[in-house]
């Protein structure tokens, strides 16, 4: 398709790019942005690898046309961690729980599963472990067995609420 | 040669009709994504003509660009279309889900497109606008139009909105599927009915199984033995027997043997009916 | 809650242990800033793309690249006729760049291009013309064997690409002599280790011909000899520089040397970088499954259930050219003997050439198909002669102490403790009605030593830096199991210093030491040894360095350097006075760790391994027998492993390799229609979710091994090896019939149900 201008938030901040409006989110993303951090697995929605959240929901950057993100909100892995607190370059307590729990291993599929784990603590701060299981559900992981990104994700929800009640609390 | 997220209906339609069929309607671009896309997309999830669910006095409405997962978490589907609810759980992922439509799912016609089986159980209408402000219903059973091919033309016509019965009272429904994975995976069959019973024998039914032929098939001769009778043993295993040969299913290398699917058939066909059954017992 | 908001990017600022013991990548990764291969860019870099063929057999008669060539952007267009003959492999050598004047699979290389942009390299595939005389096929191990069967290649007569008949001790008596025989025969398809990275790399090749590939294996120094052999270059000019990996299970031991030879091909023709990538699609058509094997098996017992002797027949299938199949067909034709005793033993292995995509190896390494097979045997005899499957097993499980029946000396083994604790974990003395039992158990060489009789070991450098801190250098690879964190604790303990002290350098081989790399649960067994060595040395060189500085004799304890009066000296002190007085030289520690030559007959007989570590599972299924549809319940897995130092880690392996053993046994698993890969996308080719993986109660019972360092064996392959088994006899036990075909399936169980019934 001819190239167009779309505008869209980006990890919180305005921005426009000139694509091709049918290029994936993905690419425009990994190729336009420089954001790496969403990695690609498999083009077709079938390993959830590139999970990023469009107006706060987990989606398959890979199947999103770019030009259908005019006008709304994406967050990527790389705006997690400024998502706690105004300065760059911290972790949300979700990474944080994913290293301390062993969650990460090879880590191809990491940034995806924390944008899975991301949009499930948004929507639902105190999940069981089924629902942590769904809602990573379409997040292929081969190393882990999904037990240590479970038990991470359930630690970060107490840490989450912990933080929430007691705001100074670190 | 453009990508247009219309934000109304009015828009979305002169669109359409100044390219001449070029463009095509698009709405979470789960499936028409993975083809070769036209050059021009009008992009109408968020028109706000075929959003929302509304429940009228005798009808449920549901819009066509309503997602799987605003459907899954709906409580006015899941207390008056229990089918359709349970189908739009179990599509894909989640992420699947918050992108994929029900206009999407029925359009782009896949044999066991999950939700399209549902809202064929239930007997749902769809109602599509034509480029010309016309508009028409037809059931959704109808709107397939061969294999992966829908007889609607997405570059001439919007599907705006799916219509509903809800629930009697002694009515219940039920969605079953047999998969090979729990996530991300394409039902061996799955199966919807949807039953009315009164004073403990049924008096309405309709079972759908998918993936048999182009669309989502009722099980009539099963239908048949259904009415009237009085649920018990007996009758399920008539069930299973007369649903797995009723139709004819294909095999394939990827999912099953046309054997062990035709057998499905029948489990699942007697399965679905029991738990709807339990339902519309609970209703009446 | 120990929660420290402060943590930057930087090595700098990861002072919590979790980053010590998961390697130092593990916040960028969480952070979505680690490269993998797939990330890499370098100025001025050309993208590459294969033509491959669409054909499973055929000759090659022409080739037109001119219009290709005048496309604009395309910048070179490289078929056989470009480069050398000259054939390179792992154990045989039948491969070429590209194919020569003949195609042996769907999927084979035909020709290469280099563009300024993908889609210009896209374009030039389309505008090569080949000509192709279509000849015929076989797709079946059983036709390749067959007489007047078409020759894939002509200097493997019969297909044949490896075989070989093994005999120890006398398995026609034990046959004749026995109580019982039971036989059954079994098949286990291709499958794909399926890291969820495809593989990517950017070849760099400069004028001064030095070529530098940029990518993540786990053998990286064992691929820089084939490449340079396979381009005739001298071996020092070829250097391989890891980005983080995505994934390897086995099958980035080599990765896909066809990528990184066209890639520096179009490199060294180009003089730019050139960055290739293969598609899912790719991976799964032409990226190396493991082999498919079909066992037919014999087992003879006593009517106590002592187990007298096994024979098997085995035939692999290895597709169209043989990587690691060879080896990976010896292990599994094998090592499964050791688990038990069994002192008599019959085996007949034969890898069979196929039109089909070649073949190579995946975690466990064959190991788990043989266990599969062995393990549901062993069921069916106990289930003849009225034994408990636990009980038998215990009765015949090996031992330490044990010369097993191939010559593995086991030094140190817990399978009996583990055996019983996987049956106590699942409940075996109380099992539920309802519910299906299996169990089952496994071997695995850890630190093997058959790869290089000659080069068995590794060795490691620990340099004392100018500030005070210690920078390690070790060739072995880590790509998330724990390796790199368990360098640094093994070399903070031996210099008694805080692991935050340390950095890694493993990644790049112009700078590491030489290393056979993750493969054969080696790593930590005999990388760490080496490691350990590194240290002790530095601390002797340091040690020594003070002393000479101090003018009398330093020791240093608990990490600090003290004189016999209590002075203490700064690390960083000692180190610039060394620095200044060497004008240059650092304080380096070299480790090198041989371990004793091994030694094994022309039939293999002997102590290939430096140690062994064991695992014994027990899973609770439950069967729907109207559709044969099952669901895993439960699954114990316990391991000896020697010493647990990183249990956060040995857990993530746990966890992870189980859930790959469901995956082999229950879903995965590669269709084809005549030599075409159908299963060729991670919806059709399933690996596990989260939603179907079950409970994973995990234990480690610890032994002291007098080999491994620190008391130390392997675990990520062993880890595999028992599911199949354990899995296999849990549907069986719940549904009473047997599937001896993976992947177990619903379809497959409702068939055997339906049998059983008919017949009854
Ligand atoms: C990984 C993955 C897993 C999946 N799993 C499942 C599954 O388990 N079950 C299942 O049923 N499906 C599944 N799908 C398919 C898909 O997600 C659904 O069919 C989805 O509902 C399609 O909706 P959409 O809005 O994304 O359609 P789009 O891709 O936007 O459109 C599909 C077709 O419908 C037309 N169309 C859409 N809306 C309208 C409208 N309002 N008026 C006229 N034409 C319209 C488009 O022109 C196009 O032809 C899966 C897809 C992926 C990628």
């Amino acid at each position: 398709m001819k190239e167009q201008v779309i505008n869209f938030q980006l990890n919180d901040e305005p921005v426009n790019v000139y694509s091709d409006p049918s290029l994936s989110l993905l690419k425009l993303l990994r190729n336009r942005f420089n954001l790496l951090g969403t990695k690609e697995g498999c083009g077709r929605g079938d390993c959830g690898v590139c999970t990023v959240l469009l107006d706060g929901r987990a989606v398959n950057s890979c199947l999103i046309p770019a030009g259908k993100v005019q006008g709304r909100n994406v967050c990527t892995i790389e705006g997690i961690s400024s998502k706690s607190t105004a300065k760059a370059a911290r972790f949300h307590p979700i990474q944080q729980a994913f290293v301390e729990k062993g969650a990460v291993q090879c880590g191809f599929c990491t940034p995806g599963m924390i944008m899975s784990a991301f949009a499930l603590l948004q929507e639902n701060p105190s999940p069981s472990k089924e629902e942590v299981r769904e809602a990573i559900s379409g997040n292929l992981c081969r190393c882990s067995g999904y037990k240590q990104i479970e038990e991470a994700v359930l630690e970060a929800a107490k840490v989450m609420i912990c933080q929430k009640e007691h705001p100074g609390f670190k | 040669m453009s990508y247009t997220i219309a934000s109304n209906l009015k828009q979305a339609i002169k669109i359409l009709k100044e390219s001449d069929g070029k463009a095509q309607v698009i709405a979470g671009a789960t499936d028409l994504f993975l083809e070769n896309l036209p050059s021009e997309l009008v992009d109408v999830s968020a028109v706000p003509e075929i959003l929302g669910i509304t429940r009228g006095k005798d009808f449920l409405s549901i819009g066509a660009g309503v997602t799987h997962a605003e459907a899954a978490a709906s409580s006015v589907i899941r207390s008056e279309a229990e089918a359709l609810s349970e189908a739009c759980r179990i599509v894909g992922s989640p992420q699947v889900r918050n992108m994929g439509t029900l206009g999407g799912n029925v359009i782009n016609a896949a044999p066991a497109a999950d939700a399209a089986v549902a809202l064929v159980a239930l007997g749902a209408k769809a109602v599509l606008t034509d480029l010309y402000g016309s508009s028409r219903e037809a059931f959704v059973v109808d709107l397939y139009g061969g294999y992966n091919r829908s007889s609607v033309d997405s570059s001439a016509e919007i599907l705006m909105r799916f219509l509903l019965k809800p629930a009697q009272r002694g009515e219940g429904s039920a969605f079953l599927r047999f998969a090979p994975r729990a996530a991300l995976a394409l039902p061996l069959v799955n199966a919807a009915a949807r039953i009315r019973v009164e004073q403990s024998l049924i008096k309405e039914a309709r079972i759908v199984i998918a993936p048999a032929k182009p669309a989502p098939t009722r099980l009539l001769e099963t239908e048949k033995l259904l009415l009237g009778a009085k649920p018990g043993l007996d009758l399920w295993q008539k069930v299973k027997s007369t649903a797995s040969s009723e139709i004819e299913v294909r095999g394939s290398m990827l999912r099953c043997s046309e054997e062990y699917r035709c057998h499905l058939v029948g489990v699942l066909a007697r399965r679905v009916s029991q738990q709807a059954v339990v339902r519309a017992m609970e209703a009446e | 809650m120990p929660i420290d908001k402060e943590k930057g990017f930087d090595a700098k600022n990861n002072s919590s242990g979790a980053t010590v013991n998961q390697g130092p990548d593990v916040w960028a990764k969480a952070a979505g800033r680690a490269l993998y291969g797939i990330d890499l860019q370098l100025p001025g870099m050309l993208y590459g793309k294969i033509l491959r063929s669409p054909h499973p057999h055929a000759r090659i008669k022409a080739i037109d690249t001119a219009e290709a060539d005048a496309l604009p952007g395309v910048r070179a267009v490289l078929t056989a006729s470009d480069i050398k003959k000259k054939r390179y492999g792992i154990v045989v050598q039948d491969e070429l760049p590209l194919a020569y004047d003949r195609v042996r699979y769907i999927g084979d290389e035909v020709a290469a291009v280099a563009a300024v942009d993908e889609k210009s390299a896209s374009r030039a595939l389309e505008a090569l013309n080949v000509e192709y005389e279509p000849l015929s096929a076989v797709f079946e191990p059983k036709a390749a064997l067959a007489q007047g069967a078409v020759q894939i290649h002509d200097q493997f007569p019969g297909n044949i690409a490896w075989q070989r008949e093994l005999e120890r001790g006398n398995p026609d008596r034990a046959f004749k002599e026995a109580d019982l025989v039971v036989e059954n025969s079994f098949s286990i398809p291709s499958v794909h280790p399926t890291y969820l990275e495809p593989i990517a790399c950017v070849a760099s090749s400069d004028y001064p011909g030095n070529l530098t590939i940029h990518t993540a294996l786990q053998s990286p120094d064992i691929v820089r000899d084939i490449i340079a052999g396979a381009l005739e270059l001298p071996f020092s000019k070829v250097r391989i520089v890891g980005p983080v990996m995505g994934g390897g299970f086995g099958g980035r031991v080599y990765g896909n040397l066809k990528l990184y030879l066209l890639s520096s091909l179009l490199s060294q023709f180009t003089g730019l970088p050139v960055k290739m990538q293969l598609s899912r699609e790719e991976e799964f058509c032409i990226g190396r499954p493991m082999i498919a094997a079909e066992l037919k098996i014999k087992m003879a017992l006593r009517s106590d259930g002592t187990f007298l002797a096994r024979e098997s027949e085995i035939v692999t299938d290895n597709g169209a050219y043989s990587a690691q199949a060879p080896w990976v067909s010896k292990t599994l034709s094998e090592r499964n003997d050791s688990v038990y005793r069994i002192p008599n033993i019959r085996t007949r292995a034969c890898l069979v050439y196929t039109n089909k995509v070649p073949t190579a190896q995946y975690r466990a390494y064959g190991n788990q198909a043989a266990n599969f097979a062995c393990e549901s045997l062993i069921d069916q005899a106990a289930e003849k002669l009225g034994l408990d499957p636990l009980q038998i097993r215990l009765n015949n499980c090996t031992q330490a102490g044990d010369t097993t029946v191939h010559g593995l000396k086991i030094k140190s083994c817990a399978l009996k403790d583990c055996l019983k604790e996987a049956a106590a974990k699942i409940g075996w003395s109380n099992r539920n009605k309802n519910c299906g039992y299996g169990i089952s158990a496994g071997i695995h060489a850890s630190g093997s030593l058959v790869a290089n009789k000659d080069f068995r070991g590794a060795s490691a450098r620990a340099v004392l830096e100018l500030d005070g801190r210690v920078t390690l250098f070790s060739g072995e690879q880590d790509y998330g199991q724990g390796t790199y964190g368990a360098f640094t604790n093994i070399a903070a303990g031996v210099l008694e210093l805080d692991p935050d002290l340390f950095s890694l350098n493993c990644r790049d081989s112009l700078i590491t030491p030489y290393s056979q790399g993750a493969l054969a649960n080696r790593q930590t067994t005999i990388g760490g040894r080496a490691v350990q060595l590194a240290a002790a040395d530095l601390k002797k060189l340091i040690e020594e360095a003070a002393s000479e500085m101090a003018g009398e004799p330093v020791r240093m304890e608990k990490g600090r350097l003290k004189s016999n009066d209590g002075s203490i000296m700064e690390l960083a002190a000692v180190a610039v006075y060394y620095h200044n007085r060497t004008s240059g030289l650092t304080l380096t520690g070299e480790g090198s760790y041989v371990p004793p030559p091994v030694e094994y007959d022309e039939t293999s007989y002997g102590n290939i391994s430096v140690t062994y570590s064991f695992a014994a599972h027990a899973a609770e299924v439950e069967v729907d027998r109207e559709t044969g549809a099952f669901t895993i319940k439960r699954i114990a897995s316990v391991h000896d492993s020697g010493r647990i130092i990183n249990p956060l880690a040995a857990r993530g392996q746990v966890y992870g390799g189980v859930a790959q053993g469901v995956g082999f046994s229950c879903y995965e698993g590669y269709l084809f229609d005549r030599g075409r890969v159908v299963s060729k996308t991670l919806a059709d080719y399933r690996i596990p979710t989260a939603l179907d993986v079950p409970h994973i109660a995990c234990c480690f019972i610890e032994t002291t091994d007098p080999e491994g360092p620190l008391g130390v064996k392997g675990l990520g392959e062993v880890v595999q090896v028992p599911v199949p088994g354990a899995l296999a006899n849990a549907v069986a036990d719940a549904a009473g019939v047997r599937v001896t075909e993976l992947p177990i399936t619903a379809e497959k169980i409702y068939r055997a149900i339906s049998k059983g019934e008919c017949a009854r």
